[in-house]
């Protein structure tokens, strides 16, 4: 940034003058001040829209309920207003209305908003900081975690007491559908949040995302969305699951506006970030970095990154369209008028099969990345790792209608899709055997980021088998939507996702924070949830092969003992997780001070200080190595050599290196 | 990365000696020699005993409530068989590696300790990867053509690309018509005078075909233990259809979320005789047997 201006000064381009303090009117705004303008902006709205539909309903309307859709019109632009609102409080649209009026921001303006000398207030702000926004998400991100959790535990303490409904039906499938897309949107942001924007910069060795202020409206924009699908419990709940299926979904009570509203802002703050941090990948590189020097992280960010660009639109659309059939009555999806189920089924699997691949690449690319620093020994194969993320990214496109084996929409259609949905099977076995050849023959050094591999590589084993099982899609006419679906998601989502993030998150704590992650208590955590999560899921598993479907408060009786045992599982989970928080939240206050490099990695970011000063680094770095170059020369191989050079002469061998 | 300069290029002019050249196979007996290849390849022959007497359990579990009661679902289960034990090996492989580098076999570091040392400079091999690659594929490959196989298998023997009454069957299968709506299942009978029945009753060894479809919003028909499962969709007809082959009573439940009482959307199908069948449809008022 800085050096952006002094070519600017060199060249005399004018400069916008500084009229009064630094920052203007982003001084004023907070996050406090967004929620004050959030509400009373939602207010407004509210009492604006009631007065228009009203009238529009015609004389002797009292209030706008006259009209058919009155209320949902009215709860549709209240929450429009509270996500205008809520922004425009925090201070994002400051810029661009400067801009247009004629007096941007100036270079002082900037660092203001970049956080520069600024205490802990700057957390509470719309702040372009890379590393501030990184913050922000990962405090959002345990939240979202510790509210879906809880929704978890009460989804299985209603599964366990299989004697009695403990919530009321509607209620209990509301939990559900805000379980699922609480913890989805956590997952989703859980390493490309707090992971890919404070640390992909930093080693890229860029000064700051290349788009600040798009980073700091990713991150607000996220905020605005929670609240509006958090509000759905008390406003009717959407009892429809995550996937709120059509027309279940046109029925469900007003809640369900929330959860669209929430879906829409989510995808505008998910492109916002993706556009950015691809951006930031291809172009913003340090020196000497070439596509062969690229730590695999960047390059899973990258390839999630574009993923979620491509796809979240279908999302968006999907509940655009739904929340349209809602207050305009339009009829995209109601059969009683012409609409089709199975082009909303159509558009939401078009991201919801992509969605599992862009939590699952960040969170094992990120495992690809530390793993070589704790086996010292480089990465295996690391041009396999690359084509294993772009062969999942590409082939990620063709798989959405394993989703829709059962459906009826189209029998022939499975034939392709089951062949599809195996072939991904082949991109992802390359980073299997990519995390086996860095493990082959090196010496783990046993700290819970290590550990955190091997419960991953388990999970994923199982995770895939179970796969393969759902792919096919004579076994899916029995296993699909049962309760050995939630299972292998679960394996995958959680398993592979979660547990992943958790050994990414100790690794880059300490770069992030300045302390350690606390071992012995990080690990208590860890291995109590690792624990409960299996006994948690393979009961389920069994559940799901006996012939439990998904989604359902009471079962036949027998079901009853996989379900106590998941019931008990989960409540071990739940403690883990737990103290996983108390680790998180000790460590942040009181643990171990983390030199410049905590770990003894190679990457950019362990050649800065720690904490990260402001702009990263004092000298931006020049790369001239790659970012795995650990490992003495192998006594097997230099015997092979000999042999190979006795007999081949130096050809294959130059070829090997 | 450097190494290959350091190495001296055999001259020119200097001839190959053929009597030293090891044979083709040398580098891959050399490997197999060496102690932990060989731990690893029994931890790999273990866990693979382990996972194909798995198989055995889940399918165990599949046939708690009765299962398999049609051949559809023999089929299923044969499938599950098969991808497990396909699988098993490689799985196996990728626990042992897993297993033996976790246990410490290739030596570890302890938490409190920090390495010392960096450990063998592997950086690729190119056997490793086109040995992997090729039998991923391959496995991948197998595991296509076997569901494709399968599929149009079970295809032909539910609801075909021709439909099952319209199908050169010795016996006239039976139809039945299934409508779905918050939270109950109906069946009709319309080659025995339309009549309707909560419960599902089929002869055993006689072809049922289901014409399915829903009132309000999306069901899924599921007969457990026959192994079938279709969407039931508001303004749309689907098809399944298959061939009991057990007498008894068993499941069926509503596979989609569906509104409250989603969970109590379920109900029964009754595999009976034909006789039993036939006096069953006098008993409802039916005007015609099958």
């Amino acid at each position: 940034m800085s050096t952006a201006v002094a070519i600017h000064e060199e060249a005399h381009v004018p400069q916008p003058t500084q009229v009064g303090k630094p920052g203007g009117f982003l001084r004023r705004t907070n996050f406090l001040t967004a929620l004050i303008s959030g509400v009373v902006t939602a207010g407004v709205f509210w009492i604006v829209t009631d007065k228009i539909t009203t009238a529009v309903a015609g004389a002797g309307a009292t209030n706008s309920m006259a009209l058919p859709s009155g209320l949902n019109i009215n709860i549709t632009m209240m929450y429009i207003g509270w996500v205008i609102g809520f922004m425009a409080g925090i201070g994002a649209f400051a810029g661009p209305i400067r801009w247009f009026l004629g007096h941007d921001l100036t270079h002082a303006d900037a660092e203001y908003m970049a956080g520069k000398d600024m205490g802990r207030e700057k957390f509470w702000k719309f702040t372009t900081d890379h590393k501030v926004v990184g913050i922000q998400y990962l405090v959002v991100t345990l939240i979202l975690f510790g509210f879906g959790g809880l929704l978890a535990m009460l989804i299985r303490t209603e599964l366990g007491a299989t004697w009695t409904e403990v919530f009321n039906p509607n209620f209990y499938n509301s939990i559900i559908g805000t379980h699922g897309i609480v913890m989805v949107i956590a997952m989703i942001i859980v390493i490309s949040g707090p992971i890919g924007n404070f640390i992909v910069p930093i080693m890229c060795g860029a000064r700051d995302m290349a788009f600040p202020r798009l980073n700091a409206l990713s991150i607000w924009l996220l905020i605005a969305a929670v609240p509006p699908l958090v509000s759905n419990l008390l406003m009717g709940g959407i009892r429809d699951g995550w996937t709120v299926y059509q027309p279940l979904a046109d029925q469900a009570p007003i809640g369900m506006i929330g959860y669209q509203i929430c879906i829409i802002t989510f995808a505008f703050s998910t492109g916002i970030a993706s556009v950015n941090l691809i951006t930031t990948i291809v172009r913003m590189r340090a020196a000497g970095m070439t596509w062969s020097r690229t730590p695999i992280l960047v390059y899973g960010i990258l390839g999630s990154s574009i993923m979620g660009l491509v796809w979240f639109p279908m999302y968006q659309y999907s509940q655009i369209l739904a929340l349209s059939d809602r207050t305009l009555l339009t009829s995209f999806f109601v059969p009683a008028s012409g609409g089709s189920v199975w082009l909303y089924e159509n558009l939401f699997w078009l991201l919801g099969h992509p969605e599992v691949y862009v939590i699952v690449i960040p969170a094992t690319a990120g495992m690809l990345e530390y793993l070589p620093v704790f086996v010292r020994k480089p990465l295996f194969s690391y041009r396999l790792a690359v084509a294993g993320i772009f062969g999942v990214v590409g082939l990620s496109a063709v798989v959405w209608v394993h989703h829709m084996y059962m459906t009826g929409w189209a029998p022939q259609s499975n034939y392709p899709f089951m062949l599809s949905t195996e072939m991904i099977s082949i991109p992802f076995s390359f980073l299997v055997l990519v995390v086996l050849g860095t493990m082959w023959r090196g010496k783990p050094w046993k700290r819970l980021p290590m550990m955190a591999v091997y419960a991953v590589v388990w999970n994923k084993v199982i995770g895939g088998i179970t796969g393969v099982f759902l792919s096919d899609t004579p076994v899916d006419q029995y296993m699909h939507g049962s309760m050995f679906v939630v299972a292998h998601f679960h394996y995958m989502l959680m398993g592979a996702g979660l547990f992943g993030a958790m050994g990414v998150t100790a690794y880059f704590f300490p770069k992030m924070i300045g302390r350690y992650l606390d071992e012995f208590w990080g690990s208590v955590g860890f291995w109590t949830a690792f624990a409960g999560f299996q006994v948690t899921f393979m009961s389920m598993f069994v559940a799901g092969l006996q012939g439990m479907p998904r989604r359902v408060l009471q079962f036949d009786s027998l079901f009853n003992v996989s379900n106590w045992i998941s019931t008990i599982g989960a409540y071990i989970i739940g403690i883990g997780m737990l103290i996983f928080l108390y680790a998180i939240i000790e460590s942040w206050r009181n643990g171990i001070l983390a030199p410049d490099n905590p770990w003894g990695g190679k990457t950019l970011e362990n050649f800065t200080t720690t904490p990260v000063p402001h702009e990263n680094f004092p000298v931006l770095p020049v790369v001239t190595s790659g970012p795995y170059d650990f490992g003495t020369p192998d006594p097997y191989e230099l015997a092979d050599d000999a042999i190979m050079q006795q007999t081949e002469g130096a050809e294959k061998v130059s070829a090997q290196s | 990365m450097s190494t290959t300069e350091e190495r001296p290029m055999p001259a020119a002019d200097e001839p190959e000696s053929p009597t030293n050249r090891p044979g083709s196979m040398h580098l891959v007996k050399e490997w197999l020699q060496r102690p932990y290849v060989r731990r690893i390849l029994w931890i790999t022959l273990a866990i693979t005993a382990v996972i194909i007497a798995l198989s055995f359990v889940m399918v165990a579990f599949m046939n708690q409530s009765g299962g398999p009661a049609s051949s559809i679902m023999d089929e299923i289960e044969k499938t599950m068989f098969v991808l497990t034990i396909a699988c098993a090996p490689l799985m196996a492989a990728t626990l042992a590696v897993l297993t033996y580098s976790w246990w410490g076999g290739w030596g570890s570091v302890a938490a409190a300790d920090e390495p010392t040392s960096d450990g063998p400079g592997i950086k690729t091999n190119g056997v490793a990867v086109v040995t992997w690659i090729t039998v991923c594929s391959l496995l991948a490959g197998f595991l296509v053509v076997w569901g494709l196989v399968e599929l149009a298998t079970i295809t032909s023997s539910s609801y075909g690309s021709v439909p099952a009454n319209q199908q050169p069957n010795s016996v006239k299968p039976v139809d039945v018509n299934v409508t779905a709506q918050q939270w109950l299942w109906s069946f009709e009978y319309p080659d025995s005078g339309n009549i309707q029945s909560s419960v599902l009753v089929l002869p055993v060894n006689v072809p049922a075909y289901f014409n399915v479809t829903s009132l309000d919003v999306v069901h899924s028909f599921w007969v457990v233990e026959e192994g079938v499962k279709i969407d039931a969709n508001p303004g749309a007809i689907t098809n399944t259809g298959f061939t009991p082959t057990k007498l008894g009573t068993f499941n069926v439940r509503c596979a989609e979320l569906c509104g409250l009482h989603h969970a109590y959307m379920e109900t029964q199908v009754k595999v009976v005789t034909q006789e039993q069948f036939n006096s069953w449809i006098r008993e409802q008022g039916g005007n015609k047997t099958s």
